[in-house]
């Protein structure tokens, strides 16, 4: 009984630790219920194509914001021409835009959504980088170096 | 031991408004985290009812005749069906396996036959297909000939393929298989199914007990 009693203190302790560390958090990202889009890339990368005028490119655009926007158009400099395109099945099909969703992310990945770069100005390499704007709807553009990984670069092991 | 439990307790609260805070978690829209929780263990499906190899006679990248049984008859074979215009998973699937296979000991990478068969051969021609094979492993085979012909072959393997066609924008949408077979060497029977998720590394520990025609 006794050793219950000396052990009692903890528990006020433990718990307003715990809720600050969250309020702390939930400033920290910024995600407020319903502000506009804050929209950021992450995991990018192009597999070093086969062929010197076509490659894909995958990445995942983060929305920390509350509310939804649109990937409307890729631009890069290294290619004359950039599509989006959903894999529906086993064909693909390009598309005119993708949501990146309120609270949630757009994910381009291998076997799914990817960036098609055509008429490449020159084939990109591994170690080397690719340049793309990423265009929406409503957020500013966002300007991302997309490196150029192994022909058989896996994201899930990193290698 | 109260204490003990207390501190979980917190931690736990702690994890869970983490969570709830970046927000995403509720979305669903994170088939990543569905693909870490898999835990593969084994890439390779083995069929209880292997494939007969098909019977197919097709123009190869030099544009001379390769009659498939002929040419791999005893000889260890993976078949995939894709198509050179695919930026994504046709040069993935051929890329995880050439990487694999230059693991091997050079004479098992001669016994091996790589079979890559155009699912768009208006496009690729035999030059095509062997400029870019030669990009991969110039070791691979490339087939092309008439799309109903390739189709019908596919389809003994349980691999749908549908004819190039043009979308609204005109541009050629075409399709390529899921699936690499893999062909026994004893018994000529394609015995194993690799889906578009196998990696190099399942690969590279599954060639060896392939060349053999055992199962991994």
């Amino acid at each position: 009984m006794r050793r219950v009693k000396a052990a009692r203190p903890a528990r006020p302790l433990a718990v307003p630790t715990a809720v600050i560390t969250g309020a702390l958090l939930l400033t920290g990202c910024g995600s407020d219920a319903d502000g506009p889009a804050e929209l950021s890339v992450r995991a990018a990368y192009i597999p070093q194509p086969v062929s010197d005028t076509m490659a894909a490119g995958f990445l995942t655009i983060v929305n920390e914001g509350g509310t939804k926007d649109e990937l409307t158009s890729v631009t890069s400099t290294a290619a004359d021409s950039v599509t989006l395109h959903e894999t529906v099945g086993s064909s693909m099909e390009e598309v005119t835009s993708l949501d990146v969703p309120a609270h949630g992310q757009l994910v381009f990945k291998s076997g799914g959504n990817h960036l098609m770069f055509e008429k490449l100005k020159s084939k990109p390499v591994r170690g080397g980088t690719v340049t793309v704007e990423l265009h929406f709807a409503t957020s500013d553009p966002l300007e991302v170096e997309i490196p150029v990984k192994s022909a058989t670069y896996n994201p899930q092991t990193g290698q | 031991m109260r204490k003990k439990t207390f501190a979980v307790a917190a931690l736990l609260a702690a994890a869970t408004l983490t969570l709830s805070a970046c927000g995403g978690g509720d979305s669903g829209s994170s088939p990543v985290a569905v693909v870490s929780e898999d835990g593969k263990q084994q890439a390779a499906t083995v069929l209880d009812q292997p494939f007969t190899k098909p019977d197919l006679v097709l123009t190869d990248t030099r544009g001379k005749s390769y009659d498939l049984r002929k040419e791999t008859a005893g000889h260890p074979t993976l078949i995939y069906f894709g198509y050179t215009n695919c930026p994504d998973v046709c040069p993935l699937t051929m890329n995880n396996i050439a990487v694999a296979k230059k693991q091997l000991p050079q004479a098992e990478q001669d016994d091996l036959r790589v079979v890559f068969v155009t699912t768009d051969p208006d496009r690729d021609t035999p030059a095509a297909l062997g400029t870019w094979l030669k990009g991969i492993d110039p070791q691979v085979v490339g087939l092309t000939g008439k799309f109903a012909t390739i189709q019908a072959a596919a389809r003994t393997l349980g691999i749908s393929v549908e004819a190039p066609h043009k979308d609204k924008n005109g541009k050629i949408v075409s399709t390529h298989g899921t699936q690499v077979v893999a062909f026994s060497p004893k018994t000529d029977g394609g015995y194993l199914i690799y889906g578009e998720d196998a990696t190099v590394d399942d690969y590279t520990k599954d060639l060896p007990k392939i060349l053999k025609g055992a199962n991994p």
